[in-house]
């Protein structure tokens, strides 16, 4: 048991620090506002676990209490599961917390960065370079 | 099962630690974290450097071939004013209509910059890459052979191979489609695009890799551009089927790439 906890510290550890990126196949500029971060709290519907972006399904009620489904992008699965990721770090039914950019086409589609979990571990899950603010470089302006 | 354990938190830590820093044998991963000792290149039974190994190569997101920020010297691209152009409109509209946002094969260098590893696979006459990237691609170069008269254009060209001594793998690509951009930003590529890549692995963990691009269309000379890929002892190519379920198309605001 204890090297099985040990193992679970390391996938933490994984998590935390894996600088790996993992939004890699579109442009961040394009499709999502970076002017805009928001973190918004709900419950997952659905987890859709493929390439090229995972996403996952969660309902957030707005300011009027109306409950609205959010389409919630992520790494490829792929990356994610090289920090550590499985299938199953999110269920249907958790609660989890994002810090995301929304879509500029005003949909309820985001793109995650960091994903609290049910159980209060929070975890990194966007890219550590695709041009949005807080990676570590998106392209030199021309 | 200790092992193991270092094993996974050393794998972990590394993309945070500098690329000379964690040069690292593979073999034994819990020694190697303590003495921090750079392997010697693996050699082929003919001395040949041998490119392979138990892991992967696993580059970084390289966004733009010339900038600094992710290649070993910034470039001064001898743009032609076509190529100046096309560059620009692509940068102008934060690069919406990237092939690779469609799932498209990213081309040649462009498969060696995207965040998704590679393994490099030597036969007798011939290197196979298998790119884990848009899509699980593959790439076949033959060696010591001649170009065809005039291969029909593809998204990866047709590539022939030879060494520099012992030390040096050359591959020589030509047979593009013009369909794929050399890079995140867009630098251009027509189907005149000639691209020779030279490959070494100073030690165990390191390939350097060399990119000269040959344009007429778009360039007014050949420019070059090289960065460090670090092994990735441990690692294999996942499965990658981008279309699977793609759908940023219906939010990038484009109909179809161009």
């Amino acid at each position: 048991m204890k090297a099985k906890s040990l193992i679970v510290l390391s996938a933490i550890a994984a998590l935390l620090l894996a600088a790996v990126p993992v939004l890699a196949h579109h442009s961040f500029a394009a499709e999502f506002d970076s002017n805009q971060p928001m973190t918004v709290t709900g419950v997952v519907t659905k987890v859709e676990w493929m390439n090229p972006h995972t996403h996952f399904y969660i309902d957030v009620k707005d300011e009027s209490g109306k409950v609205v489904n959010w389409d919630i992008e992520t790494g490829s699965p792929n990356a994610l599961s090289r920090r550590g990721w499985t299938r199953n770090s999110l269920k249907v039914g958790d609660t989890v917390t994002v810090d995301l950019f929304r879509a500029k086409d005003g949909s309820t589609l985001a793109s995650a960065r960091n994903v609290k979990l049910s159980d209060g571990r929070k975890i990194f899950a966007g890219s550590a370079d695709d041009g949005s603010p807080d990676s570590k470089g998106g392209p030199t302006k021309y | 099962m200790s092992r193991i354990v270092l094993a996974v938190a050393a794998t972990a830590a590394l993309p945070l630690i500098s690329f000379r820093a964690h040069a690292q044998p593979a073999a034994k991963p819990a020694a190697a974290a303590a003495t921090n000792d750079v392997q010697p290149t693996p050699r082929l039974p003919d001395g040949k450097v041998d490119f392979g190994g138990k892991g992967v190569w696993a580059p970084i997101w390289v966004l733009d071939w010339a900038d600094k920020k992710w290649v070993s010297q910034a470039v001064d691209v001898p743009f032609k004013p076509e190529g100046l152009e096309l560059f620009k409109e692509r940068r102008a509209n934060n690069s919406k209509d990237d092939p690779e946002g469609y799932c498209l094969p990213a081309g040649v260098p462009r498969y060696t910059g995207t965040p998704y590893p590679f393994q490099i696979i030597q036969l007798p006459d011939r290197v196979v890459i298998l790119y884990e990237g848009a899509s699980h691609m593959y790439r076949v170069v033959l060696m010591n052979a001649e170009h065809s008269k005039d291969p029909d254009p593809t998204w990866l060209g047709e590539s022939v191979g030879h060494w520099e001594g012992n030390d040096t793998l050359v591959i020589d690509t030509v047979g593009f489609n013009g369909r794929t951009w050399l890079d995140y930003v867009g630098h251009p590529a027509s189907e005149q695009l000639h691209v020779i890549e030279k490959l070494r692995r100073p030690d165990y963990r390191t390939l350097v890799y060399e990119a000269i691009i040959e344009d007429p269309k778009y360039y007014t000379k050949p420019w070059s551009t090289s960065f460090k890929v670090k092994f990735q002892p441990g690692w294999e190519i996942k499965e990658y089927v981008c279309l699977e379920n793609n759908k940023d198309l219906l939010h990038l605001g484009t109909k179809e790439p161009k």
